[in-house]
């Protein structure tokens, strides 16, 4: 008998473990709008993002193309893993050259050391709203939304938005 | 001659001229963008021309968020503009700039070394867009409250932010100052994603779509309302409205179907009942004839039309919350900053609310601006809200003004005291 309640014991336990991913799955869902959220907002801030990588592609084809004068046969004798480093190594190059953002210049400039008396970019922000409440808009069709998406938090206002919401944009921003 | 050049650096658009005109030489896009034809970077002005065709250009802007953040693209911009543009040589010329507010000390050092050292400009004054804006609101009208108080609250909804700053005695009260981190790119871009959801994938034509937002948004009186109105089918949707996107043949820009379709809105009254607009509609809609003229969608030309996102988008401005960010909106924005000023000022800055900024522009930006604030503010108080004459250039004038006083010289940081001084020494003589 004993042992037998043990054994339930144990049992509970295992089956207390086995919750636990489930409510890791269910935080990081949470994770998910918060996640979705910031990447939206951040997404408003972008200038044609999906054309920017395409670029860069060009660029590289343009040095490339300009190196084939040079040593043609040379290229050709090497192998493709090499070619992909140097191609590895201009990318970083890029990178190194590249204008920095200004969420890291401003992460650089350590505003936060400063005495709370003075006036800083920081603290110029307007702050949270007064009131917590916030209408929502169906992010389908623009109409008022009554449902939210239990996956990634965005709002729909009826079946046939779940739908298309489901479809297509469901978790679009994360990752 | 004057030889005072003024340059009102938006991240949006460059504004650029001699100090003592009345508006600048230049208007110029801040940026450079390639379009999928070709090869080449077309810069600032060349992006203004109508042969060029923009569809899915890519872009590159020297600003982010608002601030300067690659001097060496901001650098090929200016050269372009001083060299083709102002056709001035800037070894022989003074130099007064616009800087946003709280500019990080990286970024000053960066523009004072592009201003020095790479265009040798004779000396620099850098003024913040508040004050420039008081400075010509003020001398506009001697005899204002604006001018005899000395004191206006600017509130300035540029490109990447709005700022509602205190200004008193022709300078910004940096305490009082409050951001919104909401402008004009990023509605631009949440219009471009709702209509790359609804209709047609434009996200990579943000030329298209800030025209699109500059000749159909509008700011809605009454949302809930609108909404409602928004839904109705045929003719009794005072919103709907088409746009017909370049075909790259016979048009390189887009432009609005039917313009008389676009103004219906304007006919609203504010105070009408939605059951007597309904009626006093469906009369219209059978006095006009069959309403299926228009809605027949021609597929010759590739358009799309817009109903509620006609006035959802600028909405954000009020409500951010709507949009997930966690911010005030413009109205409590404005509170904010005067309540962060000293009590006697109160009344004078309800009193003088100043708008300018690209994205005051929407049709009734005022109005809501007021119906939204009245209730914030005590009601011994006035709220008083005049919109600049020319929001965009409202800025460059100050600049022009300040750049044809007479003392102008004698605030200016010469090259020969930036040589000596540094970069940080001589910033302490614009007191922000």
């Amino acid at each position: 008998m004993e042992e037998d309640g043990s054994n339930s014991i144990r049992r509970m336990s295992t089956r207390s473990r086995k919750i636990a991913p489930k409510m890791a799955a269910a935080l990081a869902s949470s994770d998910n709008r918060t996640q979705a959220i910031l990447a939206r907002l951040d997404a408003l801030e972008n200038d044609n993002a999906a054309t920017e990588a395409v670029q860069q592609i060009d660029d590289d084809d343009d040095e490339v193309s300009l190196d084939d004068d040079d040593d043609q046969v040379y290229q050709k004798k090497q192998s493709k893993s090499t070619k992909r480093k140097t191609r590895q190594a201009k990318a970083l190059e890029n990178a190194k050259k590249a204008s920095r953002t200004f969420l890291e210049l401003l992460h650089e400039a350590n505003l936060e050391s400063l005495p709370p008396h003075v006036p800083s970019y920081l603290r110029a922000a307007v702050g949270p709203p007064s009131s917590s409440s916030s209408r929502h808009f169906c992010t389908v069709c623009g109409f008022t939304a009554n449902y939210t998406c239990v996956q990634c938090g965005m709002r729909f206002c009826s079946i046939r938005c779940q739908t298309i919401h489901n479809d297509t944009r469901c978790l679009k921003f994360v990752a | 001659m004057s030889n005072v050049v003024v340059l009102d650096n938006g991240g949006g658009l460059m504004k650029a001229g001699i100090g003592g005109e009345r508006d600048p030489t230049a208007v110029v896009p801040n940026c450079t963008a390639r379009p999928l034809s070709s090869k080449k970077w077309l810069v600032a002005d060349q992006l203004l021309s109508p042969t060029e065709d923009l569809t899915s250009a890519t872009l590159r802007r020297p600003f982010d968020r608002g601030h300067l953040t690659n001097p060496d693209l901001q650098s090929t911009l200016w050269a372009h503009i001083f060299a083709n543009l102002l056709k001035i040589a800037p070894s022989q010329c003074s130099l007064l700039l616009t800087e946003p507010l709280f500019t990080l000390p990286s970024i000053q050092r960066s523009v004072d070394e592009l201003v020095f050292e790479e265009f040798n400009f004779k000396a620099l004054f850098v003024a913040d867009s508040p004050s420039l804006v008081h400075l010509y609101e003020a001398s506009r009208r001697p005899y204002g409250l604006v001018s005899k108080a000395q004191c206006s609250l600017v509130v300035d909804s540029g490109f990447s932010f709005t700022h509602a700053a205190p200004v008193f005695q022709n300078f910004t009260l940096n305490y009082g100052v409050k951001r919104l981190d909401l402008g004009g790119k990023a509605l631009t871009n949440y219009l471009k994603e709702l209509v790359s959801y609804r209709s047609v994938n434009v996200m990579d034509e943000s030329f298209i779509i800030d025209d699109v937002k500059e000749k159909l948004c509008f700011v809605s009186l009454d949302v809930d309302r609108d909404l409602q109105i928004a839904r109705r089918r045929g003719k009794t949707n005072l919103f709907r409205c088409a746009y017909v996107l370049p075909d790259g043949i016979t048009h390189t820009r887009g432009y609005v179907k039917d313009p008389e379709e676009a103004k219906r809105y304007m006919g609203l009254d504010d105070g009408a009942s939605l059951d007597s607009l309904e009626k006093d509609e469906t009369d219209r809609a059978d006095i006009i004839g069959k309403p299926e003229d228009r809605r027949t969608i021609d597929l010759s030309k590739n358009e799309f039309s817009m109903t509620n996102e006609r006035f959802i988008v600028p909405e954000m401005l009020f409500r951010p919350a709507d949009l997930g960010m966690n911010q005030a909106g413009l109205a409590e924005c404005i509170v904010r900053a005067v309540n962060s000023c000293h009590p006697y000022l109160h009344p004078i800055l309800y009193q003088s609310i100043i708008l300018t900024g690209g994205s005051t522009l929407f049709p009734r930006f005022s109005e809501r601006l007021e119906r939204e604030l009245r209730p914030l503010v005590p009601d011994v108080y006035e709220v008083k809200i005049s919109s600049q004459e020319d929001p965009i250039l409202g800025v460059w004038r100050g600049g022009s003004l300040l750049a044809s006083s007479p003392d102008f010289e004698t605030m200016c940081v010469t090259k020969a005291e930036y040589e000596e001084l540094g970069s940080a020494r001589c910033r302490k003589r614009f007191f922000r």
